[in-house]
């Protein structure tokens, strides 16, 4: 039947269909979706092979993937870290192709340390009015990781992925998919996150420890007025931090205090935490402000105030940075889980150190991070129904810090709780999807820190303007340029000083080779004065061992310490203190910075594996294998399966 | 005050039990309602022949803006005129505002416990402050909450504020009374935990003109104690599948009523 004066109502569907689907197929000109396959990744920072072999036991959900499907050891990157090996997973490539060597790199013309994940650059026009700087164009942040994504490789095959936390991630790679930034967002400060201790202690002498500032307040007529920073208000020519006040009011006896942030209020009990609270930032007035969310943890009233304030984290409801894509994927997980924590690494590693929190507090709050974890894992394990799912649990590294080979009955309870996601991750994957669990490495005691700077300077590759100036001053505050041929930054990276690259170098491209040799050899011959054992057992000759050449941020050298051994702190920033080697003494107990063979991660599948070796980047050609996509050129690695 | 409170409370009670089933549609009826009251009380409080008259001013100038483009000095007299129409025309409305200003200022301080407040969430934790006449450093309060809350903090005197907080937390859903005993008697504060909405008393006070602006519950009669104050999350009312506050949803549908039903009445806005 025909309508009068019109086109045939069949002819018309069918145009409309074929339309359509020219349109779908025009959306993915490249698509070779493997139809209906799925995949969940779980990424579990640090879970190691040996602490698995021992507690299978009580590790239910990995020991039956041992049993019915397969477990291995992942050989990791060099440098072991995370930033660099989940750069790795996240391209394919090894650190030679992706750029990322360590969690510092240095500046060449200034030797000072750089963030090696990300990059911000101020607006580049700006009309400055009174106190305040009006921006005319925007600034940006930019990721310093080379390579494609996995994930964006998979959305131009039409394929959909949820990437979930993923490290060295910040800002998240641009894409479609839905994704989260993990390891190296900042909090507002613009650090990888800077807590800060109140207290009218007067017994407290300090006020700045690694990552936190400890501030010493009044109290009158039981009140006392707690400023916490957020931050540098780039609308300022003196780029000051912006800040709010919090009050605390303290009960005259009773260990409890009632704390009020604009129309907020909270009141702890001595011990307890706060929930999430919001703060507003000030930038420009009736015109620009920042929120931020915080928690705090009232230790004590009496006979003290000590009040711990989290770093402020970036509020997922409304990001002052770019933490997910797309940008309104945070609010949506905010509006379905409340508040959460968006800062990289947020356990509170640095305030046990630095002995303001102790153990059992420590625990409570990287609980707290874990159970927001846990909770965002299944709202995403919920939503999953096509494609891949990654998800990263930053824990079981955190707490292996600080609990590894000391307090392991502690560090299983973290285990346990990723177990159990893991469960849960088996009976969603049932028959008809890939599930595979990676880490980037494994752990080790860090019982001896060796300052790397001391051993140049003793082995002669380094001097400073007085031999006598040795000390705690960081940034090579006493070294003499004019007669250093090497320089140590970082946890693993050993520099030359060349000619042409570093401002004042003294290495010219023909010696180059010679003194790594030396550096190399003296190296692993380097033993501890206090008990004779060999402290390297690998040195890394970057231009060797990566194929990638991207190597414009490398250190010429990577060191691969024995198990027990790492690069101390003062190390990563660039002091030569007077000791060679100190017994560690901190929180930080254990570490996996040392050579790469001696802290090999995990992977655990549901199927059986063809590899017998995996490393780092077949998990990357193995997702894409799995959908049929073919890997790009640069990438190393092929399917384990 | 109280007995004044009391009342319109009982009328509004029954009306919110009987659409408890949709509070959106009540608030909507009550809205609508309002909106029709303001245009009755509008058409006999103002001068309805003058602001006639004005309007047509304003219309006149508005007019001659448009045709005298090209005269500047009769666009900058219309221009005038017109600022002059429009001052006279918010002048004629003063009266018929101050008039309905207090009778409505007072129905929706006692709408909001019906729509703007919603019960505490059973397991989340608040804060319940009581403000007093004088220093809070004196002899410690003692909260008493019905079964299904924990009180789980001591009371935290605030030296400075002359007030006292505690946390509690819900267990279960409850609608029940708090007792404070403080020095010189006690005050009992209703509280209300649970899911779905329902009558929530604000800020309990002491003082007559407070009991104006918070007329939820009877005044506080122990000498020391000003106020108590449960702090309860906002609510949002859901109608027609859209979530909002309530006061924009009395605003906009108040407004839609006045404006339909103006002819009606024969009034001019």
């Amino acid at each position: 039947m025909r309508a009068a004066g019109g086109v045939d109502p069949a002819r018309r569907i069918f145009a409309v269909a074929l339309v359509l689907l020219l349109l779908s197929a025009c959306a993915h000109p490249r698509a070779t979706r493997a139809a209906g396959k799925k995949m969940i990744v779980l990424g579990l920072d640090g879970v190691d092979p040996v602490f698995l072999e021992a507690h299978w036991d009580v590790l239910p959900n990995l020991n039956r993937l041992r049993r019915t499907g397969d477990f291995k050891r992942l050989g990791t990157t060099v440098p072991p870290q995370s930033p660099v090996a989940w750069s790795t997973v996240t391209t394919g490539m090894d650190p030679g192709g992706h750029g990322v060597f360590d969690f510092v790199h240095r500046d060449p013309s200034t030797r000072a340390p750089v963030f090696s994940m990300a990059e911000t650059s101020p607006p580049k026009h700006t009309l400055g009015i009174g106190p305040y700087l009006i921006p005319l164009s925007s600034g940006s942040v930019t990721s310093s990781r080379v390579g494609r994504t996995f994930w964006q490789i998979l959305e131009d095959h039409g394929i959909p992925s949820n990437v979930i936390r993923m490290p060295a991630n910040f800002p998240p790679a641009e894409c479609e998919a839905d994704s989260l930034s993990g390891m190296g967002t900042p909090d507002m400060m613009g650090t990888s996150g800077t807590f800060t201790f109140f207290t009218d202690d007067p017994a407290e002498k300090r006020t700045t420890v690694p990552a936190g500032r400890i501030v010493h307040v009044s109290i009158t007529n039981g009140r006392a007025a707690l400023r916490i920073e957020g931050p540098p208000n780039g609308f300022r020519r003196d780029n000051a931090p912006a800040a709010v006040e919090m009050l605390a009011h303290v009960d005259p006896t009773a260990q409890a205090a009632r704390f009020d942030l604009g129309d907020q209020q909270v009141v702890l009990g001595r011990g307890e935490w706060s929930d999430w609270l919001h703060a507003d930032f000030r930038l420009l007035p009736l015109v620009k402000s920042a929120s931020g969310i915080l928690r705090i943890y009232l230790q004590q009233a009496h006979p003290y105030l000590r009040v711990y304030v989290s770093p402020v984290n970036i509020d997922p409801a409304s990001p002052e940075l770019p933490i997910s894509t797309p940008a309104a994927f945070s609010r949506q997980l905010s509006d379905a889980l409340g508040p959460f924590y968006t800062q990289g690494i947020a356990e509170e590693t640095s305030a046990y150190r630095a002995g303001l929190l102790n153990k059992d507090e420590f625990l409570v709050q990287s609980h707290k991070i874990l159970s927001d974890s846990l909770r965002m894992f299944r709202y995403e394990l919920a939503r999953f129904s096509d494609g891949l799912l990654f998800y990263y649990f930053s824990s079981t590294d955190q707490n292996a810090h600080m609990l590894w080979g000391k307090y392991d009955d502690d560090l299983l309870d973290v285990y346990r709780a990723v177990d159990g996601a893991v469960g849960e991750a088996i009976a969603k994957a049932g028959n008809d999807t890939t599930l595979l669990i990676l880490s980037d490495h494994g752990f080790a005691r860090f019982d001896r820190a060796v300052h790397l700077n001391t051993w140049l300077m003793r082995e002669g590759f380094l001097s400073l303007d007085d031999p006598a100036n040795t000390g705690d001053e960081e940034l090579f505050a006493h070294v003499d340029w004019s007669r250093t041929q090497a320089y140590a930054m970082g946890l693993n990276g050993l520099y030359l000083n060349r000619i042409g690259r570093e401002n004042g170098g003294i290495v010219a491209d023909s010696e180059v080779q010679q003194v790594k040799q030396m550096i190399t050899q003296k190296l692993l011959e380097f033993r501890d004065p206090k008990n004779g054992q060999l402290v390297v057992g690998k040195v890394y000759d970057p231009e060797a061992v990566f194929k990638g050449r991207n190597l414009r941020m490398s250190p010429d050298l990577i060191v691969g310490y024995h198990r027990g051994y790492r690069g101390s702190w003062q190390t990563a920033l660039g002091v030569v203190p007077t000791t060679l080697i100190d017994d560690n003494t901190q929180g930080w107990i254990a570490d996996h910075c040392m050579a790469a063979d001696e802290v090999p991660g995990v992977l655990l599948s549901n199927r059986k594996m063809r590899l017998e070796n995996p490393q780092l980047y077949d998990v990357t050609a193995t997702i894409l294998s799995e959908f049929g996509v073919p890997k790009e050129s640069v990438m190393l690695g092929q399917t384990v399966f | 005050m109280d007995t004044l409170n009391a009342a319109m409370d009982f009328v509004l009670k029954a009306f919110f039990g009987a659409f408890r089933w949709s509070p959106g549609l009540g608030l909507a009826l009550i809205s609508a309602a309002a909106g029709a009251g303001m245009l009755w009380v509008f058409q006999r409080t103002s001068d309805q022949a003058a602001i006639r008259a004005v309007k047509r001013l304003v219309q006149a100038h508005l007019l001659e803006l448009r045709i005298y483009r090209d005269e500047p000095g009769v666009m900058w007299q219309a221009q005038k005129s017109l600022v002059a129409s429009n001052l006279r025309y918010m002048g004629l409305m003063l009266r018929p505002a101050l008039i309905m200003g207090l009778p409505f200022a007072i129905l929706l301080v006692h709408l909001d416990a019906f729509y703007g407040r919603a019960p505490l969430r059973v397991g989340a934790d608040t804060i319940v402050t009581m403000g007093l006449r004088g220093p809070a450093g004196g002899s410690v309060p003692r909260l008493d909450a019905p079964p299904g809350v924990a009180v789980e903090t001591p009371a935290v005197r605030v030296l400075d504020e002359g007030q006292v907080s505690w946390r509690i937390r819900p267990r279960t859903a409850v609608s029940g009374l708090l007792r404070i005993r403080v020095e010189g008697g006690a005050v009992e504060k209703r509280i209300e935990a649970g899911a779905g909405p329902r009558f929530v008393a604000g800020r309990k006070v002491s003082s007559l003109w407070d009991a104006v602006w918070h007329p939820d519950e009877p005044r506080i009669a122990a000498p020391n104690v000003d106020w108590v104050e449960i702090r309860y999350p906002d609510a949002r009312v859901e109608w027609l599948g859209i979530r909002m506050h309530w006061l924009i949803w009395f605003i906009v549908v108040s407004m839609l009523a006045a404006l339909l039903l103006k002819k009606r009445f024969g009034v001019v806005l």
